[in-house]
């Protein structure tokens, strides 16, 4: 059935990698190779899934790994998202087999986390006028930063001086400090560009320029550049209209891969018996963050079985207290017009909160996730934009504003702060317990101020 | 990384007004053998650090000046329009008609308050001003009233309005024999107040200076002025630009920021001590050379041997040796000979800089147990002269430095309090006896801590 598309393949092919961005770029031939399980191509594949994730992940901020550090990298983050092959996690690491392994897993970040959609957002042009609004923390990042902070430092057990974590802890503060003071005046610049370059946009529902484009009008020369990035990117679109076109070709091709796979598995069984055990690649790795994830699942369910049972009991109170008066109201009933009106005035309140609820978690569940452009816009023009937007196209989805999101992060700054001073109650219980337990010691609190 | 530097009674204001004339007199200085570009990046990067543009393009100070009576305030004022080169904002001001009589607890309990909004508000419009909020810079006495007590005030509600920013107090030591009877008091109240709000406490000792005066500079009759220009030099070599990490291609954008990661993240041990090398009469420094050897021996022997200056330097003392730790000493009184270092940080100013060898200073044994001299050991270079000096050091030290100075100080006020003296004049104002007991019991803690490193 593909035979008949014999030419369709290749193009498929290339026109996936044309996709990918510029510096991680594997030969069309790589795959051919892989398919047959070519040794040649693995080393190949290996690095193009570690350039590829480093880049999802971590920004792109590739370290000088050796092979091995890169063949971990990757190993995790694909048990982070969940790929189970076993025979993917047991290749070597020194890269010498396995590349139709690899072409599988590829494939599978392909459908499974849209592998290419999320480079070609991660690599778009910035305008360098993003802020991000959401408040998530990214799960993988931190895990594997751990990870490797702790295997440089196996020395951890021996007794450290309280007074250098004090000073640790306070380097820790004052670099947080430092980077409070140049975020101010990332704001304070961004606000100047924007103030002072306002109503020279060609579009007016934005009206200033960015930061880019602000770039561009005091150095011209740096057009070159821009343009070069603008065209890579406008290429890599368009292979990438062209790859979403001849996708089911490659598909089709990947079930014959598939089925090369099986032939062989089933002549090799024996061999796999042989083979140890150590499925997992850095088993304290990737227990540790399947651990981290299902210790949290565990405290969420706990969280909500008791939310659930005291929700229930309040309910049945209420209920209870609602029959009793509601008793004590049947005797003392209205005549019906009037209990009608009642009833119905009621019932519209209750939808209007109700509505407001679903709204609010609706709102939620759309989640504020990835960057925004920012958007000064003036309160004085604020009368004018009301007649543009009659002659504005369409409306802009997706728009957020500051004070909204201003309200919500107080709020949220709000419980992070009676959550802060709950524990240091706490903590404070816990020292008073035991300072009544030492003797002849009197405990001073500091000074207030 | 503009600092806003608030000068506070009568002694902030003169010191202020001589910080920054010498920074400014640097400036201009010709005499820097670097390049024409670098002196450039440095020009600029001292513009944006103390001066903000005016439309008649003499540079204008970031400071706030506060004093409970006009004299100095005026004073100052004309004397920094008076050179053409720089000058204060008039606007930028605040003082009033009656002073505070030397009393901590008028300044801090009744000035402060009420008239906390009109200065917050002057600190406000010179922070906004700014692109880059690097922290602020306060100067004050601890013997008088206005400096100290209000002073103390004052850092207390910048901390409350401004969390985030880094905050660096210059404190002046009285003279061992000042005028002031209750001067040991208002020390302690102050820094006991200063420690809870403030970053760093950085300490310029009358005494000290006085002698750098007498013997170093050949002063025969001795003013306040000379003094504070001792202290203006001193503070201006540390806070000019520099590049504070090897390899660096710009000025530090973040001095304050720099500073206090690097010296005072131990929120117990917060007391600085500054000592500058080279430092003679003008007339003397056309005729001296000096070699970066002989500074940083001369500095490191300064700071292990408590010296102020680098005249009279006890030799004898060495750091100790390695498995045979400083013996503890049986009371903070006695002398001590060694002084073991939290951290410390060196600038290097002028000709060849990159050549020095600083070896001496990363000795572990310079050091307290608990820190290792990577994590304790900081420099700051920069290839442009300062001022006339060919080549300078600074050092900038958390350290013993000023164990014995605090201990006498807590010590006498403790003797006047046990006899009650006095203490009904600051009760008066709402310093309660309580609040004393509190402010001892600080400093002894303080002191504590810096007598087990």
């Amino acid at each position: 059935m593909w035979r008949g598309r014999a030419g369709a393949l290749p193009a498929a092919i290339g026109a996936l990698c044309r996709a990918l961005p510029p510096g991680s770029r594997p030969a069309p031939e790589t795959f051919r190779l892989a398919k047959f399980d070519r040794p040649e191509a693995s080393l190949q594949i290996w690095r193009l899934l570690y350039s590829l994730l480093k880049q999802i992940h971590d920004g792109g901020w590739t370290e000088l790994d050796t092979i091995g550090t890169q063949i971990r990298f990757v190993k995790s983050v694909l048990w982070y998202h969940g790929y189970g092959r076993p025979e993917f996690y047991q290749l070597p690491s020194d890269s010498s087999q396995g590349s139709r392994e690899l072409l599988l897993a590829f494939s599978w970040l392909l459908n499974r986390i849209s592998l290419l959609e999320q480079l070609l957002t991660v690599n778009r042009v910035k305008i360098r006028d993003e802020a991000s609004v959401c408040t998530c923390e990214d799960n993988l990042s931190n895990s594997w930063k751990d990870r490797t902070e702790i295997a440089l430092e196996p020395c951890l057990k021996r007794e450290v001086d309280v007074r250098y974590l004090q000073w640790l802890n306070g380097r820790l503060r004052f670099q947080w400090r430092s980077l409070h003071v140049e975020s101010q005046e990332q704001c304070k610049l961004l606000h100047k560009i924007h103030s002072y370059t306002s109503g020279c946009h060609m579009d007016q529902t934005i009206g200033h320029f960015s930061v880019t484009e602000t770039d561009l009008i005091r150095q011209p020369d740096s057009y070159k550049q821009l343009l070069q990035s603008l065209e890579s990117e406008t290429s890599r679109l368009e292979a990438f209209l062209e790859w979403k076109r001849l996708e089911p070709v490659y598909w089709h091709w990947m079930e014959t891969v598939l089925d090369t796979l099986s032939e062989d598995a089933n002549t090799f069984k024996s061999e796999d018996v042989c083979k140890e055990k150590n499925t997992l690649p850095n088993a304290n790795l990737c227990c540790h963050i399947a651990s981290n994830i299902i210790g949290e699942i565990d405290k969420l369910t706990k969280d909500l079985v008791t939310l659930h049972d005291g929700l229930h009991e309040l309910v049945t109170c209420k209920k209870s207290a609602w029959y009793e008066k509601v008793k004590s109201r049947e005797r003392t009933l209205p005549d019906e017009r009037e209990f009608c009106a009642a009833v119905r005035t009621i019932t519209e309140a209750v939808k209007l909160k109700l509505s407001d609820l679903k709204y609010h978690c609706a709102h939620k569940k759309n989640g504020m996730h990835g960057p925004y452009r920012l958007v000064f816009k003036d309160k004085r023009s604020a009368s004018k934009t009301g007649f543009l937007s009659s002659v504005s196209k369409e409306p802009i989805t997706n728009v957020v504003n500051a004070t909204e999101v201003i309200s919500k992060l107080q709020m949220e700054e709000a419980t992070l702060k009676r959550e802060l001073k709950r524990l240091q109650e706490e903590c404070r219980h816990k020292l008073d317990e035991i300072a009544e337990g030492l003797v002849g010691v009197i405990c001073i609190p500091p000074m207030k101020r | 990384m503009s600092i806003v530097t608030v000068q506070l009674g009568q002694c902030g204001n003169q010191i202020g007004y001589e910080v920054f004339n010498a920074i400014c007199s640097d400036f201009h200085s010709t005499h820097g053998i670097c390049s024409k570009k670098e002196n450039e990046s440095y020009q600029e990067a001292c513009k944006e650090r103390f001066f903000s543009e005016e439309k008649t393009g003499v540079p204008v100070a970031r400071a706030v000046l506060v004093d409970m009576e006009p004299k100095v305030i005026s004073q100052t004022l004309s004397m920094a329009a008076r050179s053409g080169h720089w000058k204060y904002d008039h606007q930028s001001h605040f003082c009033q008609k009656q002073g505070s009589g030397n009393n901590w607890a008028n300044g801090y309990s009744v000035h402060g308050p009420t008239y906390r909004d009109v200065i917050m508000n002057l600190v406000q419009k010179e922070a906004e001003k700014c692109d880059r909020l690097s922290g602020f810079f306060t100067v004050m006495s601890m013997a008088g009233g206005t400096g100290s007590g209000m002073g103390a005030y004052v850092t207390q509600c910048l901390r409350d309005a401004f969390p985030t920013s880094f905050i660096l107090n210059q404190v002046i030591w009285p003279y061992g024999t000042g005028e002031v009877i209750v001067q040991n008091y208002n020390s302690v109240l102050t820094l006991s107040h200063l420690y809870q709000s403030s970053d760093a406490l950085l300490v310029h000792e009358n005494d000290a200076i006085h002698k750098i005066c007498a013997q170093l500079m050949n002063i025969k009759k001795i003013s306040f002025r000379d003094v504070n220009q001792v202290i203006a030099h001193q503070l201006g070599s540390v806070f000019q630009p520099t590049y504070s990490s090897e390899g660096a291609s710009q000025y530090s954008r973040s001095p304050l920021g720099d500073l206090m990661e690097s010296l005072v993240p131990h929120p117990e041990l917060k007391m600085l001590g500054l000592r500058n090398i080279p430092q003679m009469s003008e007339n003397s420094l056309a005729y001296s050379t000096f070699t970066w050897p002989g500074l940083i021996k001369h500095l490191r022997q300064m700071l292990i041997a408590h010296a102020k200056m680098e005249e009279g330097i006890d030799w004898q003392v060495r750091p100790p040796l390695p498995g045979h730790p400083v013996p503890p000493k049986a009371s903070p009184n006695q002398a001590l000979h060694f002084n073991t270092s939290v951290a410390n940080l060196v600038v290097l100013r002028g000709k060849d800089v990159q050549s020095v060898d600083l070896g001496g200073f990363r000795d572990p044994a310079l050091y307290t147990s608990w820190l290792n001299p990577q994590e304790a050991f900081h420099i700051w270079k920069t290839p442009r002269a300062f001022n006339k000096y060919e080549k300078s050091a600074s050092l900038v030290s958390n350290s013993q430095f000023l164990l014995q100075l605090m201990d006498n100080v807590v010590g006498k006020a403790w003797n006047m309090f046990a006899s009650k003296a006095y203490v009904h004049q600051y009760t008066k104002f709402g310093i309660e006896e309580e609040d004393f007991l509190d402010c001892f019991t600080t400093l002894e803690q303080v002191i504590s801590s810096y007598a087990s490193l």
